[in-house]
């Protein structure tokens, strides 16, 4: 198992969010969290990711206790978090924003490769490496952000609403550009508003509802479920 | 090929940068063939001063939020350690007119006040700045704000209690004849200071520009979450922002003890005039911060040479104020949107 997460609490304050969370993922798999929007999905990944630390309960991350560390130790452990505000260094330029992205890995020429390697992934930031991040489409910022998330070599994606303010075209290349990592042989979780296309590409999904993990099974399992049918797909 | 460049001038001519930079030097050339060489020669140098004390200020400000009115104290601290480090050493080549301390002897003074102007740093990270972040970072700027003035206070009365409120100053670092540039005679410690200054902030300019670390600072003053989710330890990166920044200003004294002799406000006139440089030039840019340097720096030689002594402070203020007006952001501010405009 690369992560398990065991009866996670997490909130913001005094205001809980997440009421005993409990998932699992494997090496190599693809799996979607899917619910409605305040459910805590986007805390659920922050706190794995080490951006809030959790009130109780354990992440367990290749089998080593990763709960409560900080977001730049949990990064060093072969985690990578792409968050749905992207957090992109607007006044550098795509490069150096990869570059930034391989930060954990000090050898210069493994840091080439991974560079190589994404620009392979996504010819757009090849053609656009000297240009700033601020001034590139929501798309390409979007690419540039997974491609920043991948330059770590990361064990473990997760990707946080990549379809997030994207007009539909751009949401079909960016899941695409997931579907290719999945390929290469990445572990990803998303979270998704868009439970249909999630449920489609992922193998497995999670259902959060008001912090609780309400279902959990096959992505088309789920999608052929009459309760997530009627809540979130409305027919 | 001449074509080529002018499409490129031109335009650029016209952006903000472009137009102030180019008004600063119509106004240089027109002062100097007025007034005499001198004034471009203490334009320099004062503007390479500024631009390391203005270095420091833009870093605090762009990547730890720190509006700093304590800087002009590292600056203090810097020409305290130099003093203290030179007078000795001065005692010495004064017996031994041949020893290779009559050249090397400054130099050890100016790292003195390099280290010195860190480790000040440093210390306040860990006694001031470090414990507040960790309590909480609501109104984080107005808390630091009033941090840093506690800082001012605190450091100028020290100075005062321990070393007295004399003057401590020096006749000068490197003796001989001055030399001669341009037929005006510049004293050997001012070119000194010019070369030193110059030499830092270059340095400085590259680290920050090509080196990881120097990269991840930027980061950190751009996107701290994005920083925190890419690895970069953000704890270390804060510490060494602040030695940096505090080094900058503690060179700075150590290289200028010759002009400002060292008591406990020596600080204040430094601080404000950086302060008018970042104001001036816009927030994080390290490079409009050295231009800005020597534009306020033109402006105060010029009200001192055509206004009067006791003006200084007054026409740069006005005429920042001025500009500020129709370019809120500073004349290099970023037009990509960061941070602080969110």
């Amino acid at each position: 198992m690369l992560l398990e997460v065991k009866n996670l609490n997490a909130g913001y304050g005094y205001l809980q969010i997440l009421r005993d969370v409990s998932l699992h993922i494997d090496k190599g798999e693809y799996v979607g969290i899917v619910g409605p929007n305040g459910a805590g999905k986007s805390t659920t990944m922050k706190t794995i990711a080490g951006l809030i630390s959790p009130m109780s309960g354990t992440v367990i991350f290749n089998g080593e206790d990763i709960t409560g560390l900080s977001a730049s130790a949990v990064a060093k452990k072969g985690i990578s978090f792409v968050s749905e505000e992207m957090n992109l260094f607007v006044n550098m330029t795509v490069q150096e924003n990869l570059y930034m992205g391989a930060y954990t890995i000090k050898e210069k020429h493994l840091q080439k490769e991974r560079l190589e390697f994404v620009f392979e992934l996504f010819p757009r930031l090849a053609e656009r490496r000297k240009q700033l991040a601020g001034t590139m489409s929501g798309g390409e910022r979007k690419m540039l952000a997974i491609g920043r998330g991948m330059m770590s070599n990361p064990s473990l994606m997760l990707v946080d609403e990549p379809s997030f303010g994207l007009a539909p075209q751009l949401t079909t290349s960016v899941f695409a550009s997931l579907e290719v990592l999945i390929k290469n042989g990445v572990t990803i979780l998303l979270v998704e508003q868009n439970v249909t296309k999630t449920l489609a590409v992922t193998s497995r999904g999670y259902v959060l509802e008001n912090g609780k993990i309400g279902l959990e099974g096959k992505s088309a399992d789920l999608a052929e479920d009459s309760y997530v049918k009627k809540v979130f797909l409305g027919v | 090929m001449s074509k080529n460049y002018t499409s490129y001038i031109l335009p650029w001519v016209k952006t903000a940068p472009g137009m102030s930079i180019v008004i600063s030097i119509v106004v240089t050339v027109a002062a100097t063939i007025d007034a005499g060489p001198y004034l471009l020669v203490n334009m320099v140098v004062t503007g390479g001063m500024l631009a390391l004390v203005a270095t420091g200020l833009t870093l605090m400000l762009g990547v730890l939020n720190i509006p700093m009115f304590a800087h002009g104290e590292y600056f203090m601290i810097g020409s305290l350690i130099a003093y203290y480090i030179f007078t000795p050493i001065s005692e010495f080549i004064f017996e031994h007119p041949e020893s290779w301390l009559v050249t090397f002897g400054p130099f050890i003074a100016i790292i003195g006040a390099l280290a010195g102007g860190a480790i000040a740093g440093a210390i306040s990270e860990k006694l001031v700045f470090g414990p507040l972040r960790r309590r909480s970072t609501d109104n984080w700027v107005m808390n630091s704000f009033l941090l840093t003035v506690g800082l001012s206070v605190l450091l100028i009365n020290l100075h005062q209690l321990i070393f007295g409120a004399d003057f401590k100053g020096i006749v000068g670092y490197w003796q001989g004849m001055p030399i001669s540039i341009a037929d005006v005679y510049v004293s050997k410690d001012r070119v000194m200071a010019f070369i030193i200054s110059a030499v830092i902030v270059a340095l400085f300019y590259l680290f920050m520009t090509y080196t990881r670390t120097g990269m991840a600072i930027r980061a950190v003053s751009q996107d701290i979450i994005g920083a925190e989710i890419v690895g970069i330890d953000i704890e270390k990166i804060v510490l060494l922002t602040i030695s940096l920044a505090c080094a900058l200003a503690g060179v700075a004294g150590g290289s200028l003890l010759f002009m400002y002799p060292s008591y406990p406000t020596v600080g204040l006139e430094p601080l404000y005039m950086a302060w008018f440089v970042v104001i001036l030039s816009g927030l994080g840019n390290i490079l409009g911060a050295v231009a800005g340097a020597f534009m306020v720096a033109l402006l105060k030689v010029i009200t001192m040479e055509y206004v009067g002594a006791g003006w200084d402070f007054v026409v740069p203020s006005a005429l920042i104020m001025f500009i500020l007006i129709f370019k809120p952001s500073g004349i290099f501010g970023s037009d990509v949107r960061g941070v602080l405009d969110k």
